[in-house]
């Protein structure tokens, strides 16, 4: 991934295969509403996919500094397998814990390249990601943790 | 009769055509009223709660309580303004007197001239007058209430004394104490359009004025099949709203129901409660004998129906047996509840589960209805590292244990991670197993989801509260029959978007401590895998929750559902209301095939 463009094909690409996953979940799913749940999962990549193809045609801006919470609540949270009777606890958590990886990714691409303009695609990548994390992290400590 | 006296009503004429003194005119010189004069009235309106006390209190009919355009009825607000009447009011102040909120007032102002007598109908606060801005005039002295503004105290066994057993911590009232209780009551009614069930406060409290208790029996049963239960254990949504706790304590709405249905043997009930009506043939199944389950029971076998219920434990109540300790609800009251709802022929098949004893889709083709009320009873994973500790337990499972009588084994130093009802429960139940108790929260105390009153209790108790603490690991410990805790310390964050505000972890202050036991009650959930993924994709389910239309009834006609599993709210009193309301549309559906 040498060039902006390229770097942010392989974003679009990544957001599609996690929309495909949950449709693909949403499909499998056994227990009562999870079906729904996943959709929403899908409706909510395909709109982070749509947000990078603006990126990409010049009509809306990555913010490499802007300030995103950071709940940390997927950080300390196991790792569990996706499956057919997943709870929604659960499919929260693969869902949280995708967000964290691709955020680590870009963070991660970010600092080992020194072309700025590529470093601030990665960051400006990072901090999306960071913001559906964020998501995720909201509705487990609204839905999840009621009582904690 | 003299000449004179004959002619001098004809001499008034003369002034029959002379300018008038006073219409549309003030006196020249105007005197001001004495500083706490009685003059016009002022409410402000965005206090005043529109409970009517001042109608109800006004002897001359001088005030109505009328609706006003751009205010709408809320909790706690009826939505209706008074309207005075000049052409009545004697301006005694009554109404000043009695205002729960304290919004209404009256000005030194007595002087209002207008040739429309209808403008001396007004709603004060509502509509612009010249004595607006007043400050002067009567207003009742803060310390001077026609109600005492302190509920009588509820009398509770001591600290030391609770934690040493699972014996009730509440005594209940006395009759006098009830009695002086009910006298607070203004009878505005403000209350039950929050009550859930709506229930008849103003009126079952009026019965303990008059002694008859009978009545006020009859009353809750209208709405509430659960009277011994809630008068112990209700969230008292009612209570939150009552006016009387604007400028004191609001009226303890939930003893005097309690003391209502001590006052009545279960004998008597079947003389006093409405009795079964006659057969109709029509079959229905229930699921689960909670709260919800047995309110649809009862008021669906009141219409005759034949009513099945099928319940996965040994016993009835659901949460209410198996969650709610005794010390807040004692067994022999909820029996009494469920007792009477069974006398009339409620047929409970125990140790009965759905989907694993009989299919769901059985249920669906052999009754005419059925109605589904199967609770959250799945405890939420912490999901951190080494939860599957053997002395990491669930909070759902330790008051499962000590309901069955099972001595759950949690040593002497038990932390409880959580803050809702379980939680709390968990953490007192723990002090009376005699453990010391450390309740670990992720927010603060004024976030926690569990009642004050509770949260006070379990403080009072010698429960320790370490707020804005998350667990992050659980560790083997030093001893095998230990376990160590890592949690952190966390941080609030204010939610942007107006959300309650967010914990964050601070990872540099960590924290290792050893007990011998964690529980876990960081939430539940609901199981319905016992319905086949045929029928379940044709529901609307989110979140685990049943999403029912009208009358608490699904897309399949005949499959109506409530309760904690069909409800946001999941407390006692709204499960009561799901089966009640479920009833209803049931009892509708079966009779002329109507939807919701
Ligand atoms: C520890 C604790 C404390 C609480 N404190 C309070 C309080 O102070 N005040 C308050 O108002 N509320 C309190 N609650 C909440 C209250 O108990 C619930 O809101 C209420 O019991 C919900 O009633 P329900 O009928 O929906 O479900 P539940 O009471 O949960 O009953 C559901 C029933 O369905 C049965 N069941 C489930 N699945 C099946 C199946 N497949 N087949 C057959 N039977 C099945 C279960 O065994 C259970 O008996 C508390 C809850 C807990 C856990
Ligand atoms: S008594 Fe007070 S609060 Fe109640 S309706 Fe009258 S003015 Fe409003
Ligand atoms: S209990 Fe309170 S809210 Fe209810 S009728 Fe009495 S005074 Fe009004």
């Amino acid at each position: 991934m040498n060039t902006v463009d390229e770097i942010l094909d392989y974003a679009i690409d990544q957001e599609q295969q996690a929309a495909d996953f949950y449709a693909d979940m949403a499909k499998r799913a056994e227990k009562g509403g999870m079906k729904e749940i996943f959709l929403e999962f899908s409706a909510e990549e395909e709109r982070h996919r749509d947000k990078l193809l603006n990126v990409k045609q010049g009509d809306q801006e990555l913010h490499a500094n802007q300030a995103v919470i950071n709940l940390k609540i997927s950080d300390y949270l196991v790792d569990v397998e996706p499956h057919e009777n997943i709870s929604y606890q659960d499919a929260l958590i693969v869902a949280m814990k995708r967000e964290r990886a691709a955020f680590r990714l870009y963070s991660d691409m970010a600092e080992k390249v020194t072309e700025p303009a590529l470093q601030d695609v990665f960051l400006g990548l990072a901090k999306e990601e960071a913001k559906h994390k964020l998501f995720f992290e909201s509705e487990y400590d609204e839905r999840v943790l009621k009582d904690n | 009769m003299s000449l004179k006296d004959l002619i001098s009503p004809f001499f008034v004429w003369q002034r029959a055509f002379e300018k008038p003194y006073t219409v549309g005119l003030k006196p020249i010189v105007e005197r001001p009223g004495a500083p706490a004069y009685r003059g016009f009235h002022i409410n402000m309106s965005d206090d005043c709660v529109g409970c009517g006390s001042c109608f109800t209190i006004c002897q001359n009919h001088a005030i109505d309580m009328v609706k006003v355009d751009g205010l709408e009825a809320h909790g706690g607000d009826s939505g209706l303004r008074p309207r005075f009447d000049y052409g009545r009011c004697c301006w005694c102040g009554l109404c000043v007197d009695i205002c729960t909120a304290g919004s209404l007032r009256m000005t030194n102002e007595y002087a209002w001239f207008t040739t429309n007598p209808d403008d001396f109908r007004f709603v004060a606060g509502m509509e612009n007058k010249s004595w607006d801005g007043r400050t002067g005039g009567y207003h009742r002295h803060p310390d001077y209430h026609l109600f005492p503004p302190k509920r009588i105290e509820m009398e509770m066994l001591a600290p030391e004394e609770s934690v040493a057993s699972f014996t009730e911590v509440a005594k209940g009232y006395t009759e006098e104490q009830a009695k002086l209780e009910a006298d607070r009551c203004v009878e505005c009614g403000i209350c039950v359009a929050t009550c859930p069930a709506h229930m008849d406060v103003p009126d079952y409290i009026h019965s303990i004025r008059d002694g008859d208790y009978e009545k006020g029996l009859q009353l809750m049963y209208r709405t509430n099949p659960f009277p011994a239960t809630c008068g112990r254990i209700c969230t008292r949504r009612c209570e939150s709203v009552c006016p009387v706790g604007i400028q004191g304590e609001p009226v303890a709405i939930r003893w005097l129901k309690r003391f209502i249905v001590d006052q009545v043997a279960e004998a008597d009930y079947a003389r006093i409660l409405p009795n079964v009506e006659a057969d109709t043939g029509k079959r229905i199944a229930i699921v689960g004998a909670g709260p919800g389950g047995l309110s649809a029971a009862y008021y669906l076998r009141l219409k005759g129906h034949a009513v099945e219920v099928f319940e996965s434990q040994a016993q009835a109540g659901g949460m209410l047996r198996y969650g709610v300790p005794s010390y807040r609800l004692p067994d022999p009251a909820l029996d009494k509840d469920i007792e009477h709802i069974r006398s009339l022929g409620v047929e409970i098949h125990f140790n009965h589960s759905i989907g694993r004893d009989t299919a769901f889709s059985d249920l669906l083709d052999n009754y005419d209805a059925v109605f589904v009320s199967t609770g959250l009873n799945v405890p939420s994973q912490m999901r951190i590292q080494g939860e599957d500790h053997p002395r990491v337990m669930d909070g759902l499972k330790l008051l499962d244990d000590v309901a069955n009588g099972k001595d759950p084994q949690i040593g002497t130093s038990v932390a409880v991670i959580g803050g809702g009802n379980v939680a709390m429960d968990a953490a007192r139940v723990s002090r009376r197993l005699g453990a010391e108790v450390t309740v670990l929260y992720r927010r603060r105390i004024e976030d926690m989801p569990a009642d004050t009153e509770e949260i006070h209790e379990a403080q009072a108790e010698g429960c320790i509260f370490v707020t804005q603490a998350i667990p992050v690991e659980a560790l083997n410990a030093a001893q095998s029959d230990q376990v160590t805790l890592k949690w952190g310390e966390a941080e609030m964050l204010q939610d942007p978007k107006g959300g309650r505000p967010r914990p964050v972890l601070q990872e540099e202050r960590m924290h290792l401590d050893t007990f011998d036991t964690v529980v876990s009650a960081i939430g539940q959930g609901s199981n319905l895998d016992y319905i086949p993924t045929e029928i379940s994709d044709q529901l609307q389910i989110k979140w685990g929750k049943f999403i029912p239309g009208d009358y608490q009834q699904m897309v399949l006609n005949k499959l109506f559902v409530g309760g904690d599993v069909a409800n946001a709210t999941a407390d006692a009193i709204s499960a009561i209301e799901d089966g009640h309301h479920a009833a209803r549309g049931i009892h509708r559906f079966l009779d002329t095939g109507q939807r919701g």
